[in-house]
């Protein structure tokens, strides 16, 4: 470990490692399309406090950091979009939004 | 250990916390409101990296969000209270050993990777926000352009595969 490395951005970055893992059992676990998303979603927020810990702590001269930032937010609002929109299709459909019961959309 | 230190391992804890609370409880207004609350605390944490315009944002973006989602939760889950304790998870053996060796890997990288020199100086919030907007006017327009088209496709396609279907001969 470099002794020079600032102490906020180690706790930054593990805090992000700890939301992409809760994430990832999230949305590995969970057997209802709502659920799953926000999984998702927690993944996508570790991703988040990465960018930005990287942004203050390594390059906060470089604007460009908290541009990638927006950037993800953009694609948490898409996912929650179009997420819901499947689960509402799936709904009237079926009923039901448990992936487990979606088998009839495997390829 | 500085303050700042202190407040950043706060939030980030309270946010793994809460994050963890999601996928505990049974009830689907309380995973919601967790939810909320994890994101909340991340953007609590923004401040205390003196990102004030992202802190911001992130906790007006995903109060809103939030609160959507705790409506669909309501909307399509089977047992929403969470009254009959249904166990709505498969491979949990599986998704517990991805969810730690993603997060032991991660931690691996954040902490034997050498990351360089630790910036001395940082704008304050007012030039943070000049900064950005004059970014987004310049060098990454055609990207934040790209972005917003984007959202906008995506509700025209999420409003399209929402919409009732109209059966052959009710189209008056």
């Amino acid at each position: 470990m470099n002794p020079e490395i600032s102490m906020e951005l180690i706790i930054a970055l593990t805090a992000g490692a700890a939301l992409f893992g809760v994430g990832v059992y999230g949305a590995l676990s969970q057997t209802n399309l709502v659920m799953i998303m926000m999984g998702v979603e927690l993944i996508l927020a570790g991703a988040m406090v990465n960018l930005v810990a990287f942004w203050r702590y390594l390059h906060p001269d470089v604007a460009a950091g908290q541009m990638f930032v927006l950037i993800v937010m953009t694609v948490m609002a898409i996912e929650m979009a179009v997420g819901f929109a499947i689960a509402i299709a799936r709904f009237r459909a079926k009923g039901s939004v448990e992936m487990e019961e979606a088998v009839d959309l495997k390829g | 250990m500085t303050a700042q230190a202190f407040f950043i391992g706060f939030f980030g804890l309270a946010s793994v916390w809460f994050g963890i609370v999601v996928f505990r409880t049974y009830s689907m207004m309380r995973s919601a409101i967790a939810l909320l609350f994890s994101q909340t605390a991340l953007g609590a944490m923004f401040l205390s990296m003196q990102a004030e315009f992202l802190g911001v944002l992130q906790i007006m973006m995903m109060a809103t969000e939030m609160s959507i989602m705790a409506i669909f939760m309501v909307m399509f889950m089977m047992d929403p209270g969470g009254l009959g304790e249904m166990d709505m998870t498969h491979q949990k053996r599986l998704s517990l050993i991805a969810g730690f060796v993603s997060f032991v890997a991660a931690v691996a990288v954040a902490v034997f990777v050498d990351w360089g020199p630790v910036a001395t100086t940082f704008p304050d919030a007012a030039q943070q926000t000049v900064d950005l907007g004059l970014e987004l006017l310049d060098r990454s327009m055609l990207i934040f352009e790209t972005a917003g088209i984007t959202i906008l496709t995506a509700m025209i396609a999420a409003t399209a595969v929402a919409i009732q279907p109209v059966k052959k001969g009710d189209d008056k």
